[in-house]
């Protein structure tokens, strides 16, 4: 049974309440998650899990100490304060960043949905049925999940901090086999009602079978039109090494503002309020989160901060912070690219000779500071012929700079679709045009 | 003493009354999992302590088969309702799973084991006071800053405790005990156009292995604070490396994560069945290949251990009870088995390798790495790099990639050294080499021997939905692969 509002900031209030000394903030999360998973046409895996978890931080003579309890074991959480004291008073004397007071920020707008938080297992297999129906029918394979989450989130601290949020999401993915080549799709959504398992069964069923036989290509610099699966790959590393304030504290950012180092149809902004991508009120410490630009018409415009980062710089916090104190700085987790007024085919047509890319595979950063990434094409990768899709070819990994990839962007279209980047963050992405995308084996 | 003993028969009644639910909810096999884990976290940013964590984790996992068809659910509460719950949960999930199911789940058999393990120590690093810890890391970072030039200096400790007990509708009943010590520090340098980092041990944050604090005192974290920063500043203004097919000779450290990445997961039979399809991958080892395809040179013994000491795959049983084994997945070359669990194993008619592991008590045992290893051999760093005309030895690592069939990968390290007619000549930066698992593998001539073989630890290894890190260990040594392609990033 889950917790109320009131319920949950209790027990976040009654683990800030046993701080013998200082102050401190206290963050507890109750999570309800179900996972199906589909493979070879049937369901394989399937899971629920249910967790209570709380946080404190405490702060006293310039000591910061934390402890974090998952599971209520025979019924209570007890001890978390003491051992966070604990850790407090073996930690040394440093400068710790200090609590952030409260903002009166509004914490009704926040992606919710009764209809994900009451889900069944039998909704989740009828879901996953209608992706296996569809791969059935043309006698291919289904593989894939459909995910519902409910998290429920209270932050307290001794400033006078007191958020709750009440979140949910729902997630179908798939990848549709054929003998000689797959297809992907995925869904997102805050309302499990709103999943179009049917019309993601037909995307990934309609890619596979245009994907069977590829071709082998020889590797180099193509023109390429990026589908949003991939776009989101581009944008989700560029926020870990360059749009998070403590890497541009720490000089290993890209980003110099004022500079344009992209072309000018790229834009590129945080929007933890934008009703498409996952509405949040608050982040970590509590702080309202803010709309920010970071990069605006190809030029570099701002940071996500959180309270540490945005002290050092003398500003205030957006409300980017992961649960303090950390080593990793400040997340964007609502990253939005705005549209173009290109359709996708008249970003293909633009293209003479080149690739289109469905999606890209285990992207990781090479060059941080170049912002240099490597990693693999996946399920659908199509040539372009005299503006065409010409026929698959064979997966190819790439090794390309990010920035400069942005930096000659020849078409944007208007359609965006709304992905996840690795750590599950929302990104809603256009398809892009690029001018040069090099691919090295 | 006493509130140990409470626990154990708290544990012992969670699991029974969890397997008796399920039984009277209709589940045809059942078992559970309850699991406490302990871990402390020490961190130092630039002289001062960013944070001391403590944390605790506990709850229990229901596994049922229900008319053929798999259901799980775990909760964070173990008084009687909540198992109950958890119990039926997974049964209602199971039979929700039947709607969709082709062939009913067939487990390969295990004789149902009762017993206890726990990771041997020398001395239990939660009995090693946390000022003893922090003084350790406050000395390397003093050693890292008596170097000029660094942005940033880190350091990190981490120690795990995990209790773990598994019981099953079979009968078998396993309590584990699990510790884990680790620690590593990272020296970041930065120039306009640089940013270089040198870890030690190992990059990732930290080696880790399943030991006690005698772990951390072997890495002498103090004695290697000042020459990784003397490295990180070096590497701003070294060479960049040079390009072209040359010989690689590739670190301990860099050859377990490429063990990892191209030996560990594509004999991972649940990929090989399509079970990862959609998110981790599938696999180019298919099973018509077992027992000829020549996977690399003869000088390439691979092996998952889980018997192996320190390795943060070692267990006495995995997360079905089933007992830890070493299984042979290349042999001299030739490539002879898998990591299994007791439903793959079954479809290829043969038992479980043991290597079903789950990362927390809410996620489901799925294959996993134990202790992948590549044997040693009969050589020595030094014996290879005086065998190497042109080429390159490569430490630690700094990127990875490798595609979703596990042909096509690209590494980068941290630290290169050129090599020209038997000597190491000069420092390069930005390396990265790349090529196809099987052609990399069969050019491997030389791998060094037991002296400078060493088991390292992987912390951060991905699989699953949703997904779960696992800590995975990899025996290895400095081997040398020639002709391979090797350029800078740029």
């Amino acid at each position: 049974v889950s917790r109320t509002r009131d319920e949950l900031l209790a027990v976040a209030t009654e683990a800030l309440a046993e701080i013998a000394r200082g102050e401190g903030e206290a963050i507890a999360m109750e999570a309800d998650s179900q996972l199906t998973r589909f493979a070879n046409n049937t369901i394989h895996q399937n899971v629920a899990e249910s967790s209570l978890q709380v946080r404190l931080r405490v702060i006293a003579e310039q000591r910061v100490g934390v402890a974090q309890v998952r599971g209520e074991g025979t019924g209570s959480l007890t001890g978390v304060a003491a051992a966070a004291e604990q850790a407090r008073v073996l930690a040394g004397v440093s400068h710790p960043s200090p609590l952030p007071g409260p903002d009166h920020g509004d914490d009704a707008l926040v992606a919710f949905s009764a209809a994900t938080k009451g889900a069944t297992p039998e909704q989740r297999a009828d879901l996953a049925g209608t992706v296996v129906r569809a791969a059935e029918r043309s006698g291919v394979l289904a593989y894939g999940s459909m995910k519902t989450t409910t998290t429920r989130t209270a932050i307290v601290n001794s400033s006078g901090v007191r958020r709750f949020a009440e979140s949910t999401e729902a997630d179908l993915i798939t990848v549709i086999r054929g003998d000689d080549g797959a297809g992907y799709a995925a869904r997102h959504a805050i309302s499990v009602d709103d999943i179009d398992a049917a019309a993601a069964a037909a995307e990934a069923v309609d890619t596979c079978q245009r994907n069977q036989g590829a071709a082998p290509l020889e590797p180099g610099v193509y023109e390429v039109v990026l589908a949003p699966y991939a776009v989101v790959d581009l944008l989700d590393h560029l926020g870990w090494v360059g749009f998070n304030a403590l890497a541009k504290q720490e000089h290993r950012s890209f980003m110099r503002l004022g500079e344009r180092l992209m072309s000018e149809s790229v834009t590129i902004s945080d929007e933890p309020r934008d009703p498409g991508v996952f509405p949040y009120p608050f982040d970590y410490e509590g702080v309202s989160s803010r709309q920010v630009a970071f990069v605006a018409n190809g030029v570099c415009a701002g940071f996500a901060y959180d309270t540490p980062t945005a002290l050092s710089d003398g500003v205030e916090s957006t409300g980017h912070s992961l649960p303090q104190p950390n080593t990793w700085g400040p997340y964007a987790r609502h990253v939005v690219m705005r549209e173009g007024v290109s359709s996708v085919d008249e970003l293909i047509a633009g293209v003479k000779r080149g690739l289109y890319v469905t999606r890209l595979w285990y992207v990781r950063d090479v060059h941080p500071l170049r912002t240099i990434i490597t990693g693999m094409t996946r399920e659908g990768t199509f040539l372009i012929e005299d503006g065409k899709l010409a026929h698959p070819v064979r997966d190819l990994r790439f090794t390309q700079s990010i920035v400069d990839a942005l930096a000659d962007v020849r078409g944007v279209s208007r359609d965006r679709h709304l992905a996840l980047g690795e750590d599950a963050s929302a990104v809603l992405a256009p398809w892009l045009h690029l001018g040069r995308f090099a691919f090295t084996s | 003493m006493a509130e140990h003993s409470l626990y154990s028969r708290l544990v012992r009644d969670v699991a029974a009354r969890a397997l008796d639910t399920a039984a009277a909810a209709g589940a045809h096999y059942a078992d559970c999992r309850v699991v406490n884990r302990t871990v402390q976290s020490l961190t130092v940013k630039n002289g001062e302590v960013l944070g001391v964590e403590l944390s605790e984790d506990s709850g229990v996992g229901v596994r049922v088969i229900v008319d053929g068809a798999w259901g799980f659910a775990g909760v964070g509460r173990l008084d009687g309702a909540s198992v109950d719950g958890a119990a039926q949960d997974a049964v209602r999930i199971a039979r929700a799973s039947a709607r969709l199911l082709r062939d009913p789940v067939r487990l390969a058999p295990v004789t149902p084991a009762q017993g206890e393990y726990r990771t041997p120590v020398e001395r239990d690093p939660f009995d090693v006071s946390l000022e003893d810890k922090m003084d350790v890391l406050l000395r390397t970072d003093a050693a890292m800053a008596r170097v000029s030039g660094l942005r940033v200096r880190q350091g990190s400790l981490e120690f795990v405790k995990e209790e773990r007990s598994f019981a099953s509708s079979e009968g078998a009943s396993l309590t584990q005990t699990i510790i884990e010590s680790g620690g590593g520090i990272d020296a970041t340098a930065t120039s306009d156009s640089e940013v270089q980092t040198r870890s030690f041990p190992n990059s990732f944050g930290r080696h880790q292995v399943c030991g006690g604090w005698e772990a951390v005192l072997a890495m002498d974290l103090p004695g290697n604070g000042e020459r990784i920063a003397e490295e990180a500043v070096a590497l701003l203004t070294a060479a960049v490396c040079p390009e072209g097919r040359m010989t690689v000779i590739l670190d301990g450290t860099q050859a377990a994560l490429q063990v990892h990445e191209s030996c560990g997961h594509p004999t991972e039979l649940d990929r090989v069945l399509g079970f990862e399809a959609a998110f981790a991958g599938t696999s180019f080892l298919t099973p018509d290949l077992l027992g000829s395809f020549r996977y690399g040179s003869e000088q390439v013994t691979l092996t998952a251990d889980a018997t192996r000491p320190t390795g943060l795959g070692t267990f006495g049983w995995d997360d079905e009870g089933v007992p830890a084994q070493r299984t042979v997945l290349v042999d001299a070359g030739v490539f002879r088995g898998y990591m299994s669990s007791r439903e793959t194993a079954a479809v290829l008619g043969t038992t479980s390798s043991g290597a079903m592991r789950a990362d927390s008590w809410p996620r489901i045992p799925v294959i996993r790495m134990t202790n992948v290893n590549l044997e040693p051999g009969d050589s020595s760093l030094e014996e290879m790099i005086a065998g190497t005309e042109r080429g390159v030895y490569l430490e630690t690592n700094r990127s990875w990639s490798i595609d979703d069939r596990r042909l096509n990968f690209q590494f980068g390290t941290q630290n290169g050294w050129e090599i020209a007619d038997g000597r190491r000549v000069r420092l390069v930066r930005n390396a990265l080499y790349s090529g196809r698992t099987p052609e990399f593998w069969r050019s491997c001539d030389a791998v060094a021997g037991p002296d400078e073989w060493r088991m390292w630890g992987v912390v951060n290894c991905g699989k699953g939905e949703p997904p779960q890190a696992m800590h995975v260990g990899h025996g290895a040594a400095p081997c040398r692969f020639r002709d391979v392609h090797v350029e800078p990033a740029r």
